[in-house]
């Protein structure tokens, strides 16, 4: 990853949380002060190394599907923080949202097996109460071959 | 990487599948917290595979599971 890549990495992230919703790729070139040509690349670059997820990497002006722990798009993992509504990826990203931002937060997701609501307040980065439970089903080490199913 | 309701939620919806490692929700504070918090800090640098690796080994999450590589 080369400074600039880093950069845009940097700037990716701010914007997002600006904007309350991934940058498109127009809006990051405009913030960059690059081209959309160069965003593009360096995204693509970015998502090799795991730094971001593009949807299709592959697409001429790809888009940003996940900023870790921000999702692009909605999932059934809803976290209020900072005044805003974000998604997470994962129940993960979900508590990773209020620490990223350093900011209290509140998580709204759904039991998979019941699809009964759970909902969590957390407060200086731990929950406030709650019996619910975490599973992680793949081993660390294939969480990034197929990240969307990780 | 889900939450669930109870433990016994986790065993419904495996239906038999080869179980993953299932924590206590203030477990996963405590991973989201040490994992995440550069994440947005203006001089983020991406975590080398050993940094990682040493978050999960602090927090106790350890073998073969929780390998990076």
């Amino acid at each position: 990853m080369t400074p600039a890549d880093l950069a845009i990495r940097n700037v990716t992230y701010r914007a997002f949380v600006e904007l309350g919703r991934a940058p498109t790729i127009g809006e990051l070139a405009e913030t960059a002060g690059e081209s959309p040509a160069v965003v593009a690349a360096a995204w693509r670059r970015l998502h090799e190394a795991h730094a971001l997820v593009l949807a299709d990497p592959s697409a001429v002006t790809p888009s940003v599907l996940m900023a870790n722990p921000f999702s692009a798009v909605e999932t059934p993992h809803r976290v209020e923080a900072a005044g805003r509504t974000w998604f997470a990826n994962c129940g993960w990203d979900a508590f990773g949202i209020g620490v990223a931002l350093r900011a209290d937060s509140s998580i709204r997701t759904t039991c998979p097996d019941c699809r009964e609501p759970i909902e969590l307040d957390v407060r200086d980065y731990r929950p406030t109460e709650s019996s619910a439970v975490f599973h992680v089903l793949v081993p660390a080490r294939d969480w990034w071959s197929d990240i969307g199913f990780t | 990487m889900l939450v669930f309701r109870s433990e016994a939620h986790v065993a419904r919806w495996l239906a038999g599948r080869t179980p993953g490692v299932t924590m206590p929700i203030t477990k996963l504070a405590e991973l989201a917290e040490a994992w995440w918090w550069d994440r947005l800090t203006p001089d983020w640098q991406p975590h080398a595979r050993q940094q990682n690796q040493a978050i999960l080994d602090r927090l106790g999450l350890t073998g073969a599971f929780w390998r990076l590589s």
